[in-house]
Protein backbone atom coordinates (compact mmCIF):
# COMPACT_ATOMS: atom_id res chain seq x y z
CA UNK A 1 0.00 0.00 0.00
CA UNK A 2 1.28 3.30 -1.44
CA UNK A 3 1.74 5.62 1.66
CA UNK A 4 -0.86 8.81 1.77
CA UNK A 5 -0.08 11.55 -0.15
CA UNK A 6 -2.25 14.19 1.67
CA UNK A 7 -1.14 17.29 -0.98
CA UNK A 8 -4.26 19.94 0.80
CA UNK A 9 -3.46 23.23 1.00
CA UNK A 10 -4.35 23.46 4.55
CA UNK A 11 -1.60 20.49 5.52
CA UNK A 12 1.18 22.08 3.05
CA UNK A 13 0.38 25.54 4.89
CA UNK A 14 1.11 24.16 8.08
CA UNK A 15 4.80 22.41 7.09
CA UNK A 16 5.68 25.32 5.75
CA UNK A 17 8.34 26.61 8.12
CA UNK A 18 9.93 23.01 8.15
CA UNK A 19 10.29 23.31 4.30
CA UNK A 20 11.61 27.19 5.33
CA UNK A 21 14.58 25.59 7.45
CA UNK A 22 14.99 22.56 5.36
CA UNK A 23 13.91 20.50 8.54
CA UNK A 24 10.80 18.58 6.84
CA UNK A 25 11.28 14.76 6.62
CA UNK A 26 11.73 13.64 2.74
CA UNK A 27 8.44 12.35 2.81
CA UNK A 28 6.85 15.52 3.35
CA UNK A 29 9.04 17.39 1.18
CA UNK A 30 8.56 15.92 -1.87
CA UNK A 31 4.32 16.07 -1.72
CA UNK A 32 4.61 19.74 -0.10
CA UNK A 33 7.11 20.98 -2.42
CA UNK A 34 4.67 19.83 -5.49
CA UNK A 35 1.71 21.89 -3.92
CA UNK A 36 4.05 24.83 -3.51
CA UNK A 37 5.21 24.52 -6.77
CA UNK A 38 1.64 25.35 -8.03
CA UNK A 39 0.32 27.55 -5.31
CA UNK A 40 1.11 31.06 -5.55
CA UNK A 41 -0.41 31.15 -1.57
CA UNK A 42 2.03 28.99 -0.31
CA UNK A 43 5.27 30.09 -2.60
CA UNK A 44 4.27 33.85 -1.10
CA UNK A 45 4.12 32.05 2.46
CA UNK A 46 7.16 30.28 1.99
CA UNK A 47 9.04 33.22 0.67
CA UNK A 48 7.61 35.51 4.07
CA UNK A 49 8.90 32.72 6.14
CA UNK A 50 12.29 32.54 5.08
CA UNK A 51 12.59 36.25 5.81
CA UNK A 52 10.74 36.21 9.33
CA UNK A 53 13.73 33.23 9.64
CA UNK A 54 16.57 35.64 8.91
CA UNK A 55 14.73 38.58 10.82
CA UNK A 56 14.45 36.17 13.78
CA UNK A 57 18.19 34.82 13.75
CA UNK A 58 19.48 38.27 13.61
CA UNK A 59 17.58 39.75 16.06
CA UNK A 60 19.62 42.06 18.00
CA UNK A 61 16.81 43.92 19.52
CA UNK A 62 17.22 45.75 23.46
CA UNK A 63 15.25 42.59 24.82
CA UNK A 64 17.66 40.27 23.23
CA UNK A 65 21.05 42.03 23.66
CA UNK A 66 22.60 41.91 27.07
CA UNK A 67 22.49 38.67 27.53
CA UNK A 68 25.23 36.64 28.95
CA UNK A 69 27.54 37.90 26.31
CA UNK A 70 28.66 41.65 25.81
CA UNK A 71 27.67 41.42 22.04
CA UNK A 72 24.23 40.42 20.95
CA UNK A 73 24.08 36.58 22.00
CA UNK A 74 27.79 36.12 21.29
CA UNK A 75 29.30 35.58 24.67
CA UNK A 76 32.43 36.28 25.35
CA UNK A 77 34.64 33.78 26.58
CA UNK A 78 35.04 35.81 29.93
CA UNK A 79 31.45 35.63 30.80
CA UNK A 80 31.17 31.79 29.35
CA UNK A 81 34.12 30.87 31.52
CA UNK A 82 32.27 33.06 34.33
CA UNK A 83 29.23 31.20 34.66
CA UNK A 84 30.67 28.04 34.39
CA UNK A 85 32.83 28.77 37.18
CA UNK A 86 29.86 29.20 39.35
CA UNK A 87 28.58 25.87 38.37
CA UNK A 88 31.72 24.01 39.18
CA UNK A 89 32.29 25.36 42.52
CA UNK A 90 28.66 24.42 43.45
CA UNK A 91 29.36 20.78 42.11
CA UNK A 92 32.58 20.74 44.07
CA UNK A 93 30.57 21.96 47.36
CA UNK A 94 28.01 19.41 46.39
CA UNK A 95 30.99 16.64 45.56
CA UNK A 96 33.54 18.17 48.24
CA UNK A 97 32.30 15.02 51.07
CA UNK A 98 33.47 12.40 48.94
CA UNK A 99 35.49 14.01 45.74
CA UNK A 100 37.44 10.98 45.38
CA UNK A 101 34.49 8.94 44.15
CA UNK A 102 33.58 11.13 41.46
CA UNK A 103 36.67 11.01 39.86
CA UNK A 104 36.87 14.75 38.60
CA UNK A 105 39.81 15.82 41.91
CA UNK A 106 41.65 12.76 40.65
CA UNK A 107 41.58 13.13 37.27
CA UNK A 108 41.68 17.19 37.27
CA UNK A 109 45.18 17.89 37.99
CA UNK A 110 46.77 17.15 34.12
CA UNK A 111 43.42 19.43 33.02
CA UNK A 112 44.24 22.50 35.15
CA UNK A 113 43.28 25.47 33.43
CA UNK A 114 46.00 28.06 33.23
CA UNK A 115 43.48 30.53 35.00
CA UNK A 116 43.54 28.13 37.89
CA UNK A 117 47.43 27.65 37.76
CA UNK A 118 48.00 31.27 37.72
CA UNK A 119 45.35 31.90 40.68
CA UNK A 120 47.15 29.39 42.29
CA UNK A 121 50.79 30.58 41.46
CA UNK A 122 49.36 34.25 42.53
CA UNK A 123 47.81 33.12 45.85
CA UNK A 124 51.03 31.33 46.73
CA UNK A 125 52.69 34.72 45.84
CA UNK A 126 50.22 36.51 48.04
CA UNK A 127 50.85 34.09 50.99
CA UNK A 128 54.53 35.41 50.71
CA UNK A 129 53.08 38.82 50.75
CA UNK A 130 50.89 39.08 53.23
CA UNK A 131 53.52 37.20 55.61
CA UNK A 132 56.09 40.08 54.82
CA UNK A 133 53.17 42.68 55.77
CA UNK A 134 52.79 40.92 58.87
CA UNK A 135 50.13 38.87 58.20
CA UNK A 136 50.45 36.06 60.14
CA UNK A 137 47.39 33.97 59.33
CA UNK A 138 49.54 31.74 57.03
CA UNK A 139 52.13 30.86 59.44
CA UNK A 140 51.67 27.45 61.59
CA UNK A 141 52.49 27.19 65.04
CA UNK A 142 56.39 27.53 64.92
CA UNK A 143 55.93 30.65 62.64
CA UNK A 144 57.21 29.20 59.48
CA UNK A 145 55.43 30.41 56.36
CA UNK A 146 53.07 27.78 54.52
CA UNK A 147 52.11 27.88 51.03
CA UNK A 148 48.21 27.68 50.21
CA UNK A 149 48.49 24.79 48.89
CA UNK A 150 50.08 22.97 52.06
CA UNK A 151 47.43 23.92 54.46
CA UNK A 152 45.47 21.48 55.65
CA UNK A 153 41.55 21.71 54.07
CA UNK A 154 39.86 20.79 57.35
CA UNK A 155 41.85 23.13 59.73
CA UNK A 156 38.63 26.12 60.02
CA UNK A 157 39.17 27.18 63.26
CA UNK A 158 36.89 30.83 62.55
CA UNK A 159 33.89 30.92 59.82
CA UNK A 160 34.97 30.79 56.73
CA UNK A 161 33.94 31.37 53.36
CA UNK A 162 34.49 29.52 49.65
CA UNK A 163 35.42 31.79 46.71
CA UNK A 164 36.23 31.63 42.92
CA UNK A 165 37.90 34.73 42.19
CA UNK A 166 37.23 36.23 38.51
CA UNK A 167 40.56 35.30 36.08
CA UNK A 168 40.82 38.94 35.18
CA UNK A 169 41.19 39.90 38.65
CA UNK A 170 44.83 41.21 39.83
CA UNK A 171 46.92 39.98 42.52
CA UNK A 172 46.15 43.52 44.10
CA UNK A 173 42.98 43.64 43.42
CA UNK A 174 42.77 40.13 45.34
CA UNK A 175 44.92 41.24 47.98
CA UNK A 176 42.42 44.51 48.70
CA UNK A 177 39.51 42.40 48.65
CA UNK A 178 40.58 40.08 51.26
CA UNK A 179 42.20 42.54 53.82
CA UNK A 180 38.76 44.48 53.26
CA UNK A 181 36.81 41.82 54.06
CA UNK A 182 39.56 41.02 57.21
CA UNK A 183 39.37 37.57 55.18
CA UNK A 184 42.87 34.52 55.94
CA UNK A 185 43.02 31.94 52.77
CA UNK A 186 43.57 28.86 54.54
CA UNK A 187 43.12 26.43 51.71
CA UNK A 188 43.01 26.09 47.72
CA UNK A 189 42.97 25.98 44.93
CA UNK A 190 40.53 23.78 44.50
CA UNK A 191 39.65 22.10 41.66
CA UNK A 192 37.85 25.02 40.13
CA UNK A 193 40.02 27.77 41.41
CA UNK A 194 38.26 27.82 44.42
CA UNK A 195 40.05 28.92 47.81
CA UNK A 196 38.78 28.51 51.06
CA UNK A 197 39.03 32.03 53.35
CA UNK A 198 38.64 32.26 57.32
CA UNK A 199 37.16 35.72 58.82
CA UNK A 200 39.56 36.86 61.34
CA UNK A 201 38.75 37.08 64.93
CA UNK A 202 38.18 40.96 64.92
CA UNK A 203 35.52 40.85 61.87
CA UNK A 204 33.90 38.22 63.73
CA UNK A 205 33.79 40.14 67.06
CA UNK A 206 32.25 42.93 65.13
CA UNK A 207 29.24 41.63 63.93
CA UNK A 208 30.37 39.59 60.57
CA UNK A 209 29.42 36.01 59.30
CA UNK A 210 30.31 33.41 57.05
CA UNK A 211 26.79 34.58 55.04
CA UNK A 212 27.66 38.36 55.52
CA UNK A 213 30.74 38.37 54.11
CA UNK A 214 29.87 35.49 51.08
CA UNK A 215 26.65 37.58 50.79
CA UNK A 216 29.16 41.16 49.83
CA UNK A 217 31.59 39.12 47.57
CA UNK A 218 29.62 37.60 45.38
CA UNK A 219 28.03 41.29 44.33
CA UNK A 220 31.89 41.98 43.67
CA UNK A 221 32.90 41.78 40.36
CA UNK A 222 35.95 40.41 40.89
CA UNK A 223 34.76 37.23 42.70
CA UNK A 224 32.57 34.54 40.06
CA UNK A 225 31.22 32.44 43.64
CA UNK A 226 30.96 32.91 46.78
CA UNK A 227 29.50 30.96 49.93
CA UNK A 228 29.47 30.08 53.60
CA UNK A 229 31.49 26.88 53.89
CA UNK A 230 29.45 25.08 56.72
CA UNK A 231 31.25 24.38 59.67
CA UNK B 1 6.99 49.16 3.83
CA UNK B 2 8.82 46.05 2.09
CA UNK B 3 11.19 43.39 3.99
CA UNK B 4 14.67 43.06 2.53
CA UNK B 5 15.11 39.96 0.22
CA UNK B 6 17.82 37.90 2.05
CA UNK B 7 18.35 34.21 1.43
CA UNK B 8 17.51 32.53 4.57
CA UNK B 9 20.57 29.62 5.61
CA UNK B 10 18.97 27.30 7.69
CA UNK B 11 20.87 27.14 11.01
CA UNK B 12 21.14 23.31 10.58
CA UNK B 13 22.02 21.46 7.35
CA UNK B 14 19.56 18.85 6.25
CA UNK B 15 21.19 15.46 7.84
CA UNK B 16 24.20 17.14 9.81
CA UNK B 17 24.13 15.52 13.16
CA UNK B 18 26.23 17.36 15.87
CA UNK B 19 24.20 14.80 18.08
CA UNK B 20 26.81 11.89 17.64
CA UNK B 21 29.56 14.55 19.15
CA UNK B 22 27.69 15.71 21.90
CA UNK B 23 26.56 11.86 22.70
CA UNK B 24 30.44 11.58 23.29
CA UNK B 25 30.61 13.91 25.44
CA UNK B 26 27.90 13.13 27.95
CA UNK B 27 29.18 9.79 28.02
CA UNK B 28 32.70 10.55 29.09
CA UNK B 29 30.47 12.45 31.89
CA UNK B 30 28.36 10.04 33.13
CA UNK B 31 31.61 7.27 32.98
CA UNK B 32 34.02 9.31 34.19
CA UNK B 33 32.86 12.75 35.53
CA UNK B 34 34.92 14.22 32.60
CA UNK B 35 35.40 17.53 33.54
CA UNK B 36 36.37 18.40 30.15
CA UNK B 37 33.96 17.20 28.39
CA UNK B 38 31.74 18.64 30.61
CA UNK B 39 32.90 22.21 29.65
CA UNK B 40 32.94 21.45 26.10
CA UNK B 41 29.22 20.66 26.22
CA UNK B 42 28.62 23.47 28.46
CA UNK B 43 30.48 25.77 25.55
CA UNK B 44 28.17 24.44 22.99
CA UNK B 45 24.80 25.27 24.81
CA UNK B 46 26.00 28.31 26.66
CA UNK B 47 25.06 30.68 23.87
CA UNK B 48 22.24 29.32 22.20
CA UNK B 49 20.42 28.73 26.08
CA UNK B 50 21.28 32.36 26.10
CA UNK B 51 19.29 33.73 23.49
CA UNK B 52 16.42 31.24 23.50
CA UNK B 53 16.03 32.42 27.37
CA UNK B 54 15.95 35.89 26.58
CA UNK B 55 13.91 35.37 23.72
CA UNK B 56 11.06 33.76 26.62
CA UNK B 57 11.69 36.98 28.55
CA UNK B 58 13.65 35.35 31.44
CA UNK B 59 15.11 38.25 33.56
CA UNK B 60 18.44 38.94 32.44
CA UNK B 61 19.56 38.09 36.25
CA UNK B 62 18.43 34.27 36.02
CA UNK B 63 19.43 33.53 32.52
CA UNK B 64 23.03 32.01 34.07
CA UNK B 65 20.72 30.46 36.98
CA UNK B 66 19.04 28.59 34.65
CA UNK B 67 21.71 27.64 32.45
CA UNK B 68 23.65 26.33 35.50
CA UNK B 69 20.86 24.35 36.76
CA UNK B 70 19.41 23.02 33.32
CA UNK B 71 23.22 21.86 33.79
CA UNK B 72 23.19 20.73 37.03
CA UNK B 73 20.68 18.14 35.96
CA UNK B 74 23.02 17.02 33.02
CA UNK B 75 26.11 16.68 34.98
CA UNK B 76 23.82 14.44 37.64
CA UNK B 77 21.52 12.88 35.26
CA UNK B 78 23.88 11.74 32.18
CA UNK B 79 24.28 7.99 32.79
CA UNK B 80 20.31 8.65 32.70
CA UNK B 81 19.80 9.54 29.21
CA UNK B 82 18.65 6.47 26.88
CA UNK B 83 18.96 8.54 23.95
CA UNK B 84 15.42 8.04 22.91
CA UNK B 85 15.74 11.86 21.71
CA UNK B 86 17.84 13.95 20.24
CA UNK B 87 20.59 15.35 23.03
CA UNK B 88 19.66 18.80 22.08
CA UNK B 89 15.93 18.50 22.58
CA UNK B 90 16.93 16.72 26.11
CA UNK B 91 19.10 19.86 27.01
CA UNK B 92 17.00 22.19 25.70
CA UNK B 93 13.52 20.59 27.14
CA UNK B 94 15.27 20.88 30.54
CA UNK B 95 15.99 24.53 30.14
CA UNK B 96 12.97 25.08 29.07
CA UNK B 97 10.76 23.69 31.82
CA UNK B 98 13.78 25.66 34.56
CA UNK B 99 12.81 28.50 32.79
CA UNK B 100 8.85 28.15 33.12
CA UNK B 101 9.34 27.56 36.90
CA UNK B 102 11.82 31.00 36.75
CA UNK B 103 9.13 33.27 35.43
CA UNK B 104 6.61 31.89 37.52
CA UNK B 105 8.72 32.88 40.40
CA UNK B 106 9.42 36.21 39.20
CA UNK B 107 5.93 36.50 38.11
CA UNK B 108 6.68 37.76 34.79
CA UNK B 109 3.44 37.95 32.04
CA UNK B 110 5.86 36.77 29.42
CA UNK B 111 3.38 38.75 26.57
CA UNK B 112 3.49 42.48 26.36
CA UNK B 113 0.00 44.22 27.53
CA UNK B 114 0.91 47.37 26.01
CA UNK B 115 -0.80 48.57 22.81
CA UNK B 116 1.04 48.07 19.73
CA UNK B 117 3.71 51.13 19.04
CA UNK B 118 4.41 52.11 15.64
CA UNK B 119 6.18 55.30 16.97
CA UNK B 120 9.36 53.07 18.33
CA UNK B 121 10.20 51.66 14.83
CA UNK B 122 13.11 54.51 13.95
CA UNK B 123 12.15 56.54 11.16
CA UNK B 124 15.67 57.84 10.44
CA UNK B 125 16.98 54.62 9.56
CA UNK B 126 17.73 53.94 5.93
CA UNK B 127 18.54 50.30 6.43
CA UNK B 128 15.88 48.16 5.36
CA UNK B 129 16.66 44.83 7.53
CA UNK B 130 17.15 46.56 11.05
CA UNK B 131 13.64 48.60 10.50
CA UNK B 132 11.99 45.01 9.62
CA UNK B 133 13.70 43.81 12.20
CA UNK B 134 12.56 46.76 14.38
CA UNK B 135 8.91 45.51 13.88
CA UNK B 136 9.37 42.05 14.02
CA UNK B 137 10.65 42.27 17.57
CA UNK B 138 7.68 44.39 18.52
CA UNK B 139 5.51 41.83 16.86
CA UNK B 140 7.31 38.84 18.87
CA UNK B 141 6.31 40.89 22.04
CA UNK B 142 3.02 39.76 21.02
CA UNK B 143 3.39 35.94 20.80
CA UNK B 144 2.50 33.84 23.96
CA UNK B 145 5.90 32.42 25.06
CA UNK B 146 5.03 28.83 23.48
CA UNK B 147 4.46 30.24 19.70
CA UNK B 148 7.83 32.74 20.41
CA UNK B 149 9.23 29.16 21.74
CA UNK B 150 8.06 27.61 18.61
CA UNK B 151 9.30 30.22 16.23
CA UNK B 152 12.99 30.37 17.56
CA UNK B 153 13.65 26.73 17.81
CA UNK B 154 12.47 26.54 14.21
CA UNK B 155 14.34 29.51 12.61
CA UNK B 156 16.52 29.84 14.62
CA UNK B 157 18.38 26.70 16.05
CA UNK B 158 16.74 24.85 13.35
CA UNK B 159 14.59 21.91 14.65
CA UNK B 160 12.45 20.08 13.12
CA UNK B 161 8.40 19.79 14.19
CA UNK B 162 8.90 16.74 15.80
CA UNK B 163 12.26 18.11 17.75
CA UNK B 164 10.48 21.04 18.62
CA UNK B 165 7.34 18.99 20.11
CA UNK B 166 9.74 17.28 22.34
CA UNK B 167 11.09 19.89 23.67
CA UNK B 168 8.01 21.74 24.27
CA UNK B 169 6.66 18.65 25.61
CA UNK B 170 3.46 18.74 23.33
CA UNK B 171 2.08 16.65 20.47
CA UNK B 172 3.00 17.26 16.97
CA UNK B 173 -0.25 19.01 16.11
CA UNK B 174 0.40 21.71 19.07
CA UNK B 175 3.31 22.95 17.50
CA UNK B 176 1.78 23.15 14.35
CA UNK B 177 -1.39 24.78 15.36
CA UNK B 178 1.34 27.27 17.84
CA UNK B 179 3.11 28.03 14.86
CA UNK B 180 0.16 28.54 12.35
CA UNK B 181 -1.16 31.18 15.03
CA UNK B 182 2.36 32.95 15.35
CA UNK B 183 2.15 33.72 11.94
CA UNK B 184 -0.90 34.76 11.37
CA UNK B 185 -0.18 37.11 14.34
CA UNK B 186 2.81 38.88 12.88
CA UNK B 187 1.13 39.28 9.68
CA UNK B 188 -1.10 41.25 11.80
CA UNK B 189 1.67 43.24 12.89
CA UNK B 190 3.92 43.49 9.67
CA UNK B 191 2.40 44.97 7.08
CA UNK B 192 5.25 43.73 4.58
CA UNK B 193 4.46 39.65 5.77
CA UNK B 194 0.48 40.56 5.26
CA UNK B 195 1.40 41.46 1.63
CA UNK B 196 3.80 38.73 0.30
CA UNK B 197 1.11 36.08 0.77
CA UNK B 198 -1.55 37.91 -0.14
CA UNK B 199 -2.12 36.05 -3.68
CA UNK B 200 -4.12 33.11 -4.15
CA UNK B 201 -3.15 30.19 -6.40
Amino acid sequence: MSARIPDTHAEAWALLPWLANGRLPASDREWVEAHVAHCAECRGELDAQRKVATQISRDTSPDMAGTPGSTGYGSTGNDEQRSFNKLWARIEASEGAAPSASGVAGGFSSRTSRTVRWLAAAVVVQGFGLALFGFNALRDNAGEIVTVAEVPAQRLNAPAVRVVFAPEASMATINTLLTHQELSIVSGPGTSGNFTAELSAKAVASGASADSVAAVLSKDPNVTFAQPVAR
Amino acid sequence: MALKSVEFQSPRAPGASPDASERELLERIARSKDQAAFRTLYGSYYQRLSRLLARMSVRREDIEEVINDTFWVVWTKAGEFRGASQLSTWIIGIAYRRALNALRRAKIRPVSDEPFDEDSISVMSTDAAETDGQWLALGLTRLPVEQRMALELTYTLGHSCEEVAAILDCPVNTVKTRLFRARETLKQVLPALAGMSGEKS
